[in-house]
């Protein structure tokens, strides 16, 4: 029995020799490829890195391009050789650890000898006493490192609400006064002077209610029509009807020799989206298939302020969606609420930044299916932006928050694709969403999407924006009609199938109703009754849609070449320019001054 | 002899510090466009239904022979097989999960998010082991648990530790449940899985500091059995809570206790509690004294310590990433321009806006606010009842197993002469 246990040991301590053996190699043959492995990444081998930077001399070399693949594939082989190797040694050396564990075991055991049975302890007193010790000084640590602990700790959350806070204070004090708009209710005016940082103190930090925004973006107010309409806050001006409300604007300008220029500027990317401006910042984006951005001009001097990459969006497509050249990237207008501004690409991309160019948010729309290409402009009331956001596949009406990008209401719409823009228009002391697209036009409420009415009156791919002024709504496309809608009576009160446009946008002011066809025509109606008081062929069609600045109607042509008429029952022409180039895009005015964009560039055109 | 164990732990060193070196030798991941995710290294891929149903029938019925191993069949030699098998299954082929100490984390998710459902399985992997550990001890440690099984195979040489030093070191499984289950509540992070020292030994993959974790609790385990069990298990502070009111717990004698003394060094894990001492008995006066100072002391231990974890709450919620992450921004504004820091930059591009971070970080950090008076008021209830328990004397005539520490692995049963 002796002799059979001394040859258990015996094999035991061999096995375990050889085990340990064993583990020793395969853990020696593993350290060295991993020396290896951490000397030579396959990945940056300078062959191929000089390879590489050969290539980028001879792009087009294809000896270089297989030279480059065969090194490739050579150190993704020897890389998968050694991930291999690693794995299999990995495997042999448990093996081996298992082998030795088991043996030392057996060892132990043999050798383990029957042991005196240990005395009852009758130090049970004193172990308690010790054990009572010791876990009250666990209990009174544990309570000293949570006092350590907050006092280590600074709440970065809560200090960052009381800078924001008083970030909000400093920025009302350079404006003059914000008035909080509630359409139907007396304006309530915060008076800056009476704003102090107690006023404004943030909400504790810590509160077990949940809410949205903190209370920074919280006090961020809304622009009065008073400020819309002194600046240019979305496409065809505030509230998108075409109509703008400064002075002093030049009916006349040459690009060719630089009359009534004040400046103008290259802009980096193409885009067919108009000039949206705010204070002294003119915003516009541009985009190409790979990189789409957000430029900023100064106004006064055309200089960019900043130009920002749309890029790093979660779910923006890899490879951009296809779209016709006369559609391109970048045709949605911007829209701004004098704090931030938006741009919505061809990609369903949309993005915020605040005035300074800081990026604010960021998302990806889904990609829109679009078979010219995302066309319909942004526009904002309050706190929400308003996109069209039409597809091939679905026709919505999406309202996103304006601080977060968040979906704020989504109104599944009836009808076809439409490409023209949203507009909004004061119907009943409320502000609506006006849409326009086959079979109808209709009015949507603000606040929860709400289809409000609609009247069925148009057809095919609508372009052209709806026009709002004498209570009415006015909508047209080619091939369809024009139509004049009572909103508040759900009706048509007037309509003509004489002159239709297909892009430009009709635009209603003075009582009186302008219409640009593509075929070169121009049209002058009575807003309320249809009257035609007078026609005007150009030859040359409308695209850029024609507004109203001042009684004097701006329009121009495809090729460039502007006529301003006056805004009434008579056609008399005030003045004529020429911008040399294809003109698409819409004019907007602000402080007496025009800014148009251009294919290449952005001018700036006002009374020398 | 000693050459034998400085070889051994010479092996184990290199083993597991060039398993750690391997994770290194990678390719940097592929840079998809858009649509892919990433999948995680830490959480595996979803088991197919009928395999998760699988895995509750193996521990079904790896939990009954256990039982009947420990309590009927009394044999160490199957129980060591049994366990070999649950850490083939439980460790090696399922990579260590589903198991039943990290469904903790599950089961806290699912009462305090309702926007997280626990599946079946996994509420099964949480019920099982409470349920027979209820009726036939901790049954589940000594054969169903695959790190219980890898500690328990190597053990060599254990050490008897001192019982000042046990109970002490027995506070650390409450507190490591405290926060598991807090940081799970908030959404926070399942740390029981995060730093579970053996996944990466059972996986053949894991971070160089979790290898060598592992490593130290595997040479810790050859001296002190089941380091992991005794002194950081949080589901062990269930389990014992169970199999102190267990109904068929294994005993180490089949008839009555002949004295004989001869089990009394048999558990590695110092859990048989000998025989009162009479002269212990005369303190009993003494005892009821610290009695009522103690319970009148555990309302105090209550609030002092949960005012203390309330106090600490913001800076244990750095540990979201959420909270972190807006903490960061806001403290070095510089990082936005950090383009090497992948947490930023994913903010940064996920069109999130810095107001919505910090008002969720704020909620988050109000949720720590209310789990941390929670959890300290928790850890001063069990620091008062340690006290309390230190001065209630309870008179034993036998050699007994102590029913919330026995891990039930039926080593002392063949210490016992007496057979029937």
């Amino acid at each position: 029995m002796h002799m059979e246990q001394d040859i258990k040991l015996k094999l035991s301590i061999n096995i375990a020799l050889v085990s340990g053996i064993f583990c020793i190699t395969v853990a020696l043959l593993l350290l060295l490829n991993f020396i290896q492995m951490a000397k030579n990444k396959p990945l940056e081998s300078k062959a191929i890195t000089s390879l590489v930077k050969r290539l980028s001399q001879e792009p087009n070399s294809d000896e270089l391009k297989q030279e480059i693949r065969n090194f490739d594939l050579l150190a993704r082989k020897a890389y998968f050789n050694t991930q291999w190797q690693v794995k299999t040694g990995g495997y042999l050396l448990l093996f081996g650890a298992i082998v030795l564990a088991f043996s030392l075991r057996v060892v132990f055991d043999l050798r383990s000898r029957i042991e005196e049975p240990v005395e009852v302890s009758d130090k049970e007193l004193l172990n308690r006493m010790l054990t009572q010790r010791w876990v009250l000084i666990t209990g009174s640590l544990l309570i000293v490192l949570g006092l350590v602990a907050s006092l280590a700790s600074v709440d970065h959350l809560q200090k960052y609400n009381v800078d924001e806070s008083i970030a909000s204070v400093k920025s009302t004090e350079n404006q003059e006064k914000i008035e909080v708009i509630q359409v139907g209710q007396t304006p309530l005016i915060l008076d800056s002077s009476k704003n102090t940082i107690d006023s404004l103190k943030p909400r504790p930090a810590i509160t077990t209610e949940v809410k949205p925004l903190p209370a920074a973006v919280a006090k961020i107010g809304y622009p009065s029509s008073s400020q819309l309409k002194s600046n240019v806050p979305s496409f065809r001006g505030p509230f998108g009807n075409g109509v703008f409300y400064t002075k002093g604007t030049p009916v006349e300008w040459d690009a060719a020799s630089g009359k009534n220029v004040i400046w103008k500027t290259p802009v980096p990317k193409k885009g067919f989206n108009s000039p949206v401006i705010w204070g002294n910042k003119i915003f516009l984006s541009g985009a190409d298939g790979k990189l789409a951005e957000v430029y900023c001009f100064d106004q006064n001097s055309g200089k960019v302020i900043w130009k920002q990459p749309v890029d790093k969006i979660p779910g923006s497509p890899a490879l951009p969606p296809k779209v016709t050249d006369d559609t391109g990237y970048a045709a949605p207008s911007l829209t701004t609420d004098g704090n931030r501004v938006f741009a919505l690409f061809a990609t369903g991309d949309i993005i915020c930044f605040d005035l300074d160019g800081n990026r604010i948010w960021a998302r990806n729309l889904g990609i829109p299916d679009n078979h010219y290409g995302h066309a319909s402009s942004l526009i904002m009331w309050k706190d929400k932006i308003f996109i069209q956001y039409d597809t091939n596949k679905s026709r919505k009406l999406l309202a996103l928050k304006a601080a977060t990008g968040e979906l704020a209401w989504e109104t599944i719409r009836k009808g076809k694709i439409s490409w023209a823009s949203p507009i909004l228009a004061e119907i009943n002391g409320q502000y609506q969403v006006v849409l326009s697209t086959e079979p109808m036009v209709a009015g949507y409420d603000t606040d929860s999407g709400k289809e409000l009415w609609s009247v069925d009156c148009m057809m095919g791919e609508v372009g052209p924006s709806p026009g709002f002024g004498s209570g009415l709504i006015f909508a047209a496309n080619e091939y369809a009609r024009l139509v004049a809608i009572d909103p508040v009576k759900k009706a048509k009160v007037w309509e003509s199938g004489e002159y239709m446009p297909e892009v430009a946008s009709p635009v209603c002011a003075n009582g009186l109703l302008f219409i640009a066809t593509s075929y070169g025509v121009l049209a002058c109606y009575d807003a309320k009754t249809g009257e035609k008081y007078w026609v005007k062929e150009d030859g040359t069609g409308f695209y850029s849609s024609p507004v109203v600045c001042e009684n004097k109607l701006y329009t121009y042509n495809t090729s460039g070449k502007m006529k301003v008429f006056e805004a009434a029952k008579t056609e008399k022409i005030l003045g004529e320019g020429d911008a040399g180039e294809k003109i698409t895009t819409t004019p907007v005015f602000k402080d007496g001054r025009m800014y148009l964009r251009t294919p290449k560039f952005i001018y700036c055109i006002g009374k020398k | 002899m000693n050459k034998w164990i400085k070889i051994s732990l010479l092996f184990t060193l290199l083993f597991y510090s060039l398993a750690g070196m391997t994770q290194k030798q990678r390719f940097p991941k592929p840079e998809f466009g858009t649509g892919y995710h990433q999948p995680t290294p830490i959480t595996p891929e979803p088991r197919a239904l009928a395999l998760e149903y699988t895995d509750v029938f193996v521990l079904l019925v790896v939990l009954s022979l256990a039982s009947w191993l420990a309590v009927r069949k009394r044999s160490r030699k199957w129980m060591v097989w049994l366990s070999l098998f649950t850490l083939l299954y439980f460790g090696f082929y399922r990579d260590g999960c589903i198991c039943s100490i990290g469904s903790i984390q599950n089961v806290a998710l699912t009462i305090f998010d309702p926007g997280y459902a626990i599946s079946v399985s996994t509420l099964l992997f949480f019920l099982l082991p409470l349920l027979f550990t209820l009726y036939f001890g901790r049954t589940f440690c000594a054969g169903a648990c695959s790190l219980g099984a890898i500690q328990d195979l190597i053990i060599i040489k254990p050490l008897s530790l001192p019982e000042w030093l046990r109970k002490t070191l027995g506070l650390i499984p409450y507190l490591y449940l405290t926060i598991a289950v807090l940081f799970a509540a908030t959404g926070t992070d399942f740390i029981i899985c995060r730093y579970d020292p053996f996944v990466g030994i059972f996986r053949m993959d894991a971070a160089f500091h979790m290898i060598v974790l592992g490593i130290a609790f595997l040479l810790m385990g050859m001296f002190v059995a089941r380091p992991y069990c005794r002194f950081l298990c949080p589901y062990g502070v269930l389990l014992s809570w169970m199999s102190k009111f267990s109904k068929w717990h294994l005993t180490i004698s089949p008839a009555a206790c002949i004295q004989c003394k001869l089990c009394s060094d048999s558990c590695p894990f110092d859990a048989i509690d000998l025989p009162t001492d009479e002269k212990q008995v005369k303190h009993r006066i003494w005892g009821v004294n610290r009695f009522l100072v103690y319970l009148l002391l555990i309302p105090i231990w209550v609030l002092s310590l949960g005012f203390a974890g309330s106090k600490a709450h913001t800076w244990i919620s750095k540990a979201n990433p959420k909270v972190y992450l807006a903490e960061l921004l806001i403290s070095k504004p510089e990082v936005h321009n950090d383009e090497k820091n992948l947490d930023v930059q994913a903010f940064l591009s996920s069109g999130k806006s810095m107001e919505i971070l910090v008002n969720e970080a704020t909620i988050i950090r109000h949720k720590f606010y209310i789990g941390c008076w929670l959890a300290g008021g928790f850890m001063g209830f069990v620091i008062g009842m340690s006290l309390l328990n230190q001065v209630i004397f309870r008179t034993k005539s036998d050699y007994e197993p102590d029913k919330s520490n026995c891990y039930s692995c039926a080593r002392c049963i063949s210490y016992c002469p007496v057979k029937k």
